[in-house]
């Protein structure tokens, strides 16, 4: 530790923003190495800016370390600069709070949250100096695990990883722990622990499974080549969700992230089933928190940390069964305290003006809607059901009290998308502008800017689009050109992804394990922060797929046939093929699907889940 | 018109007792940029439960104030930090309640009533360590030879006149020069305050161009803040 901190000392007077590379932030643990049994490098594949910014890594950091002799690290993807200097002055990629080595921990653990953040666990596991496929990871430690939405289908990362851990972390970590904690005095091999650990519901070893594939290049069978492994890997689920773990402090960082406040998760998983949204289908099923435990945790948290703003974390808080009762609660406790209560993820449909009163309590800043499609027909397509009539109902009220900004995301290329469906989305922002006008000049606030912002469709697993192709490039760019040309006011500003960013998305998404191969030849060739637009590139990314022999198009733009096996069949989401198969059929016939509040639909998740809504 | 707008935290209270806080900022906490520092204090008195005066007005902030900037990467225990409280507290308990919520690497020294004036700040002492491609003698002698020159020139940046060439030399006080362990160690005194602000860098990079100076390692502490009459501002 002393030297690494000797060397970094000197390197961080030359570097941008240093405190990101050196700990010591309020709420970060430190322990007594002698005392601790366990240690786990928990890390984010990405930038400090970004990852300390994910309440994943909050809670499950919290959680590991409340167990006395087990100690808990974060580790971050250094920036370009400081990654320099690592590597002239041979510094080992390092933990936060110990400044020890990686190679000097039990486990690695990676959390895999979108696909462009691959590589970094590629340029991590080297910076630390360890070999990146796991068969030339011999001996026991570290374990490299890794968990988050994205190992939904890890396939493309499978032969770097030891484990993946599939579904919600706060029971399985510990069970992993644990039996690693017994077994760790008999020195087992790698293999030996893999063994038992893939005993564990929730661990899936990849190891332990061999892929075929048929003569057209899709998927023959994912089978088990060991009795250990099962044949179907079974995502966990904390079934009682009002008294799982949740942090009481946050580590608090000197400089500013992206996220910098206190995080309620409030509720898990999404009654909705749009058919695009991942989250939407392997969250399920949904479950919420008491108000009394969210207010105790709320000022818990923010006693513990010092954070002036708190906000509400989860795929859709308008959901929250009792929302104006918890808003009340909670804002009780905030204005009292002049803590700014925000709440990102609401819902035009049941927007009230109770709870714009909430939103603009203590700053007004902007709206933020998804409508996602331009048209109703689109949006029953995708099961986004939200009416123009909604959207109109909750802008009016928002000019009411003055608000002038007005965000918009939009898809771009989604299954049955025409042309039309594209001249919607100009049409409705130039309502929402006239809405604007409409409203009486004493009431409205000075100007108004409608921002329209249009992603292109990624299809991904486990969602009723999975089945979809990702439209051609070129027909993607005709619509993207044709949207601007739609646009004909000031007041709305229009603006798009990079595509070549989505199609890689759309190839790593619905991968198999040959792509393994060029994610790590991409690297090798230099890619890396690929979520960064000044640092993506593209032409390494399409190099490294023709080396490998892997064809985009395969991947991205290829229907696939509801009796097709996944690259990711193996893993149990819980959600029925049936089911997906089923909505799939619905979207094309564009018909809409009910709410799990409205009833049932049968996507399969059990009755014993905790979901509120299930039986 | 636009109606009239009532900022819902704002509060009437509008009696405030004024606290100055001597603190150390040291190890890892030296990496801490001067906005950070603002953002990290005002979490830590809310941790330690010390309420701020928060100023009036639609956009309320709460009342803190570094009278002098403490340069990045740069150790100090006689750091300066100047606040508004609602309630009038014992110093010791502020100097306590603040310590139990503070990060690794700052703390309370002591707090006291604020007497002296931000404006009164002249100059400020450093103690620099360094490690370079010369011994520690040589380089000692080196930098005498650096502040023997006639004129020490370095570019300064400036929004009206962009960059222009400033003579530092008379600014510069050397309080002593040594050679010790391996390293060498100068104490200076340099300008610091509103009129005019010298940091250590500016006349350590100004050093290693003038003797082809590279440095190995260093380590920067700030161990004065001074009034013209050379007395330690509090």
């Amino acid at each position: 530790m002393e030297e690494i901190k000797c060397k970094i000392e000197q390197l961080l007077l030359k570097t941008q923003k240093p405190a990101r590379y050196i700990g010591g932030e309020h709420g970060s643990v430190v322990k007594d190495k002698s005392k601790v049994d366990v240690r786990f490098a928990f890390c984010f594949p990405d930038i400090y800016d970004v990852g300390m910014s994910h309440l994943g890594m909050k809670i499950l950091y919290g959680l590991k370390n409340s167990v006395p002799n087990w100690w808990c690290e974060r580790v971050f993807m250094p920036d370009k600069d400081f990654e320099a200097h690592m590597r002239e002055n041979s510094i080992p990629l390092y933990a936060l709070e110990s400044l020890d080595p990686l190679t000097e921990f039990d486990f690695i653990g990676f959390t895999l949250q979108y696909e462009l953040s691959y590589t970094n666990v590629l340029a991590m596991l080297e910076l630390a100096g360890l070999p990146v496929y796991a068969k030339d990871r011999k001996s026991l430690t570290p374990i490299i695990v890794g968990g988050g939405p994205c190992v939904c289908n890890p396939e493309p990362m499978a032969d770097f990883f030891d484990l993946f851990i599939i579904g919600e972390g706060e029971e399985v970590n510990l069970e992993l722990l644990r039996l690693y904690e017994k077994m760790k005095p008999l020195a087992p091999s790698k293999e030996e622990f893999l063994r038992e650990a893939a005993k564990i519901e929730g661990i899936y070893v990849p190891s332990f499974y061999d892929v075929e594939y048929n003569g057209d290049g899709t998927v023959r069978s994912v089978l088990p080549n060991t009795a250990q492994a099962p044949a179907k890997v079974r995502k966990r689920i904390v079934k009682d969700f009002d008294s799982v773990y949740y942090p009481d402090s946050f580590v608090v960082p000197f400089t500013g992230i992206v996220h910098d406040r206190a995080v309620i998760e409030v509720l898990r998983g999404c009654i909705r089933g749009c058919r695009f949204c991942q989250a939407g289908f392997i969250y399920r099923p949904f479950r919420e928190k008491n108000i009394d435990t969210i207010t105790e945790e709320t000022r818990c948290l923010c006693e513990q940390t010092g954070y002036e703003e708190v906000s509400l974390s989860s795929l859709s808080t308008s959901d929250y069964t009792k929302i104006n009762e918890l808003l009340e609660r909670l804002s009780d406790y905030t204005d009292e305290e002049k803590i700014n209560l925000s709440l990102p993820s609401l819902r035009i449909d049941n927007f009230s003006k109770e709870l714009i009163d909430r939103i603009a309590a203590v700053r007004k800043s902007g709206l933020t809607f998804a409508p996602e499609a331009g048209t109703q027909r689109l949006r029953d397509v995708i099961n986004k059901n939200i009416t123009e009539d909604e959207i109109m109902r909750t802008c009016r009220l928002a000019f009411d009290e003055g608000y002038q900004t007005v965000k918009l995301y939009f898809m771009l290329g989604l299954p049955e998308e025409t042309m039309e469906d594209v001249e919607g989305i100009a049409k409705l922002a130039q309502d929402i502008v006239d809405l604007y006008y409409e409203t009486p000049k004493e009431k409205r606030g000075k100007s108004i800017q409608v921002s329209v912002s249009a992603a292109t469709f990624v299809p991904k697993p486990f969602t009723p689009f999975e089945f979809e192709p990702q439209a051609a490039p070129e027909e993607i760019a005709k619509k993207q050109k044709y949207l601007l040309d739609c646009i004909n006011s000031k007041k709305i500003k229009c603006s798009y992804h990079q595509q070549n960013v989505s199609i890689l998305e759309a190839v790593l998404a619905r991968g198999d394990r040959r792509l393994c191969r060029a994610v790590y030849t991409a690297w090798k060739k230099g890619c890396t922060l690929d979520s960064w637009d000044e640092h993506f590139r593209f032409d390494l990314w399409l190099e490294a797929f023709s080396e490998c022999g892997v064809d985009i198009g395969f991947y991205a733009n290829r229907r696939r046939s509801y009796d097709e096996v996944m690259p990711w069949s193996h893993l149990d989401y819980l959600i029925s093929k049936e089911f997906l198969i089923r909505e799939n059929k619905k979207a094309h016939n564009a018909q809409t699907t009910r709410n799990c509040k409205e009833g049932c639909s049968g996507c399969g998740v059990g009755r014993n889940c905790g979901g509120v809504y299930c039986g | 018109m636009a109606k009239q707008l009532i900022p819902k935290n704002q509060n009437l209270i509008i009696e405030r007792f004024e606290y100055r806080i001597i603190y150390c900022k040291t190890g890892r906490a030296r990496y801490i940029s001067h906005l950070d520092l603002m953002r990290t204090m005002q979490r830590v008195f809310k941790r330690a439960g010390i309420p701020l005066w928060y100023t009036q007005g639609f956009n309320p902030h709460a009342y803190l104030m570094f009278p002098l900037a403490l340069p990045l990467g740069t150790d100090s225990c006689t750091e300066i930090l100047d606040v508004a409280l609602v309630e009038k507290l014992e110093y010791g308990e502020i100097k306590d309640r603040l310590n139990a919520a503070m990060p690794e690497g700052l703390k309370v020294r002591s707090v006291a009533e604020p007497i002296m004036k931000h404006t009164e700040i002249a100059s400020a002492e450093y103690v620099i360590r360094f490690t370079c491609n010369y011994g520690a003698d040589r380089a000692k002698e080196l930098f005498y030879d650096f502040l023997g020159q006639d004129r020490i020139e370095i570019e300064k940046r400036s929004k009206k006149k962009g960059i222009n060439l400033v003579d530092i030399k008379p600014h510069i006080r050397l309080v002593s020069a040594a050679a010790e362990n391996g390293e060498t160690l100068i104490d200076l005194i340099l300008p610091a305050g509103n009129s005019f602000n010298l940091n250590t860098a500016a006349v350590i990079d100004a050093f290693c161009r003038s003797k082809s100076v590279e440095i190995n390692s260093i380590y920067t502490e700030r161990t004065k803040i001074m009034t013209e009459s050379g007395e330690l501002f509090i």
